[in-house]
């Protein structure tokens, strides 16, 4: 046979019995055509992801490497090569920050994978009381983060709900400085940012373990496992692909971690939540030192693109194995 | 360039992950109507009282103009400057901008603003306008103010009868009066300690008492200031909540009802007439004469990007700059007049909340920002002292530590 009918029949093979109308000598050619016109419909996507996405992120570059304030940002920029760079290190700034953030990740997906997994599997089983818990948590998911974070705010201050029960319960003589003691602050907003993620884990979680087959746990049943070896044996390694994609997904969460801290603390007390795109924010757009700011928060994204390339070639793994 | 200009600043907001946009706030006014034309203003009020004040501004101009409207549009405090900045690069923006005074040199600068000297030049009551409240960079007139805003000492009148104090008249008789609020089961003092422009506004009364300011850069002044303040957090006059406070929130803890005194504005007038359930009063600050309580306010520009600028003039001088307009200020909002003539009118000066501003005015008002940082340089030094006072209240630096840091920043700023 010769090479053009082969695409013809692997064409048809999908299509479900076009193949018998591939004897017409035309058909070849336009079965040809069909993946260009495919991209066709990928056309406004591309534009889309370019002209919002890969344009600024070149701009962003462009930034950090260049002079760029209030004064200058709407004229031509002057390049200024590693400057930026060297000065945010020079201030001691960067370097804090970055602690401060990884820091602040490490909490956020600790927290937020242990007990995403824990809602999920108490999310298990199908009920009333389930369904009110999940439907609580989308509430919890869907709330904006500066409604949440003003919330907590309320909740973790001197008079707030937490000190209250503290100080009735005699476990506390003084309320704890949640927000306003350089120890506990960034710990505190970090907590709060993974309350915030914890709703999505878990139905991502509940998800994967709704697919494990009931009779794998019946047979388990009858062999006499416990809750605690079903969790173990049965749900802990049904999960592990979809922890992985997880555990880059909520990495990549906390380090684009921003609007908490800009709600509940500022940064504050003195710099003690600086993290790198906090600190990004306030040179850019509070001191309006563009440059500057772009070159900070470049360290940001260059962790986050880090992660986007393995959580892509996380899910075309999994991908893969199905 | 400029609108790659806008979407740079796009990518950087993307990196910061920050929210929110402008909404249009309930002003009275709605749309043009047909035939007449629209004023677009931009501003950051969202206290119920100044808000009133805005849509009083815009029946005042609407009086004077028939057929043309007002909208007021909100957008969030930290986000005027850079908007109306990335609104110039796209050759758009508001007809007129209401912002923080001290940032004029930053709006300016990234050409957000038309010079207004051609039309004060024109204008007959220019001369009833002090130059203090009017906002000059490189030479020329960006804003105007209507009002001065400044702090003082609010005090709750029933505690200090309750401990049997009058209201202090000196730095030594106020730790005095707060030690024995502390002992009777009260707050001492609340004000804003967030490592910001804010804090920065709060902290100048108290470091420039201690002997700094930012001609004389005195590290070991600056210290003692922070020293001071880092006492009264320690003795348990000041919460260290106060980092996480901005200006309103200490406000209300006061007007609760359980704090001797606050660090705040003559703009908390009309909060305290509604909140506070007890007898109340201002005096002036106990700082020596040689200290500074900033004189600030918002400023009132035109956008350089104005569909119709003289209408835009128009809206400042029958609004913001008219005697009707400034009174309105004084009585919904508790604002001092800018306007020489109606700093004279009786509702001002038979005002007994009132009074005690003017007198910080005639004896302490220093100007804001100080004329010793260049343009340029005014946020990152306000940002870096702000930051410098939260340390200090918060603990996370030493008196000594945080002063050094702020003049090493301070020098950085000014040298550019």
């Amino acid at each position: 046979m010769s090479a053009p009918a082969a695409p013809v029949a692997r064409q048809g093979g999908r299509s479900g019995g076009t193949a018998t109308r591939g004897t017409d000598a035309r058909t070849p050619a336009r079965y040809r055509r069909r993946p260009q016109k495919r991209l066709v419909f990928l056309l406004p996507a591309a534009v889309f992801l370019a002209a919002l996405s890969v344009y600024p992120l070149i701009q962003l570059v462009r930034m950090a490497f260049s002079a760029v304030t209030a004064a200058t940002l709407n004229s031509s920029w002057v390049w200024t090569g590693l400057t930026n760079i060297r000065t945010g290190w020079a201030s001691g700034q960067t370097q804090q920050a970055i602690v401060r953030t990884v820091v602040f990740v490490v909490i956020v997906t600790a927290l937020g994978m242990a007990l995403g997994l824990g809602g999920a599997i108490a999310l298990r089983t199908r009920g009333r009381w389930s369904g009110i818990l999940l439907a609580v948590m989308v509430f919890v998911w869907a709330l904006p983060p500066v409604v949440n974070g003003s919330v907590w705010k309320f909740l973790l201050g001197s008079n707030g709900l937490v000190n209250t029960l503290l100080l009735d319960l005699h476990l506390r003589q003084t309320p704890a400085p949640f927000l306003y003691s350089q120890y506990w602050a960034l710990g505190s907003v970090a907590f709060v940012s993974s309350f915030a993620v914890i709703p999505f884990n878990a139905l991502v979680y509940r998800a994967a373990l709704l697919n494990i087959e009931p009779e794998v746990f019946e047979a388990a049943a009858i062999d006499g496992a416990n809750k605690w070896q079903e969790i173990r044996h049965i749900m802990t390694p049904a999960v592990r692909p979809t922890t992985l994609v997880l555990l880059v997904l909520t990495i990549v969460y906390g380090f684009r971690g921003f609007d908490f801290i800009y709600v509940m603390t500022y940064g504050g007390p003195g710099t003690a939540t600086n993290t790198l795109p906090f600190l990004g924010y306030l040179q850019a757009f509070v001191r309006y030192d563009f440059g500057l700011g772009a070159s900070t928060s470049i360290l940001a994204v260059l962790g986050v693109l880090v992660l986007a390339v393995v959580y892509a070639r996380s899910i075309r793994r999994e991908e893969a194995d199905r | 360039m400029p609108a790659l200009a806008a979407l740079g600043v796009l990518a950087l907001a993307a990196c910061s992950g920050g929210s929110s946009g402008t909404q249009a706030t309930g002003s009275s006014t709605g749309g043009a109507q047909a035939g007449g034309q629209t004023i677009t203003v931009w501003h950051y009020f969202s206290d119920p009282n100044q808000v009133a004040l805005m849509d009083k501004y815009a029946q005042l101009f609407e009086a004077a103009h028939p057929g043309d409207k007002v909208v007021n549009t909100y957008v969030p405090y930290d986000q005027m400057d850079s908007k109306v900045v990335a609104a110039a690069g796209s050759k758009t923006g508001p007809d007129v901008v209401v912002f923080n005074g001290a940032e004029a040199a930053t709006i300016v600068l990234g050409g957000g603003l038309l010079p207004l000297d051609d039309y004060l030049s024109a204008y007959p009551d220019k001369a009833q306008l002090p130059p203090s409240t009017l906002h000059v960079v490189n030479g020329k007139t960006y804003a105007v103010q209507g009002y001065v805003n400044l702090l003082g000492l609010w005090y709750n009148k029933d505690i200090l009868d309750k401990i049997g104090v009058q209201p202090p008249t000196t730095m030594a008789e106020l730790e005095t009066d707060m030690q024995k609020a502390k002992d009777a089961g009260y707050g001492g003092i609340t004000l804003s300690g967030l490592p910001n422009s804010q804090g920065e506004w709060q902290a100048y009364p108290w470091i420039t008492d201690a002997g700094f300011t930012y001609d004389n850069l005195d590290q070991s002044a600056l210290a003692n200031g922070f020293t001071r303040i880092q006492n009264w957090v320690k003795k348990g006059w000041l919460s260290q909540e106060a980092t996480t406070w901005d200006q309103t929130v200490p406000f209300q803890t006061f007007a609760a009802g359980n704090v001797a005194f606050a660090e705040n504005g003559n703009w908390q007038m009309a909060t305290a007439k509604a909140n506070a359930k007890f007898a109340y009063g201002v005096v002036p600050l106990p700082i020596s004469s040689t200290a500074g309580i900033y004189l600030g306010g918002e400023g009132e520009g035109i956008g350089t990007y104005s569909k119709n600028p003289q209408l835009a003039w128009d809206y400042l001088t029958s609004s913001y700059l008219a005697p009707d307009g400034q009174l309105a200020a004084a009585s919904l909002v508790g604002s001092l007049p800018s306007r020489l003539d109606v700093a004279k009118n009786s509702q001002v000066t038979s005002d007994a909340l009132l009074t005690p501003f003017a007198t910080e005015i005639a004896t302490v008002g220093a100007a804001y920002p100080s004329a010793k940082i260049p343009p340029a340089g005014v946020a990152a030094v306000q940002t870096a002292m702000g930051q410098a006072w939260s340390a200090v209240i918060g603990g996370q630096q030493s008196p000594q530590d945080a002063a050094a840091a702020a003049i090493q920043a301070v020098k950085k700023a000014s040298n550019g």
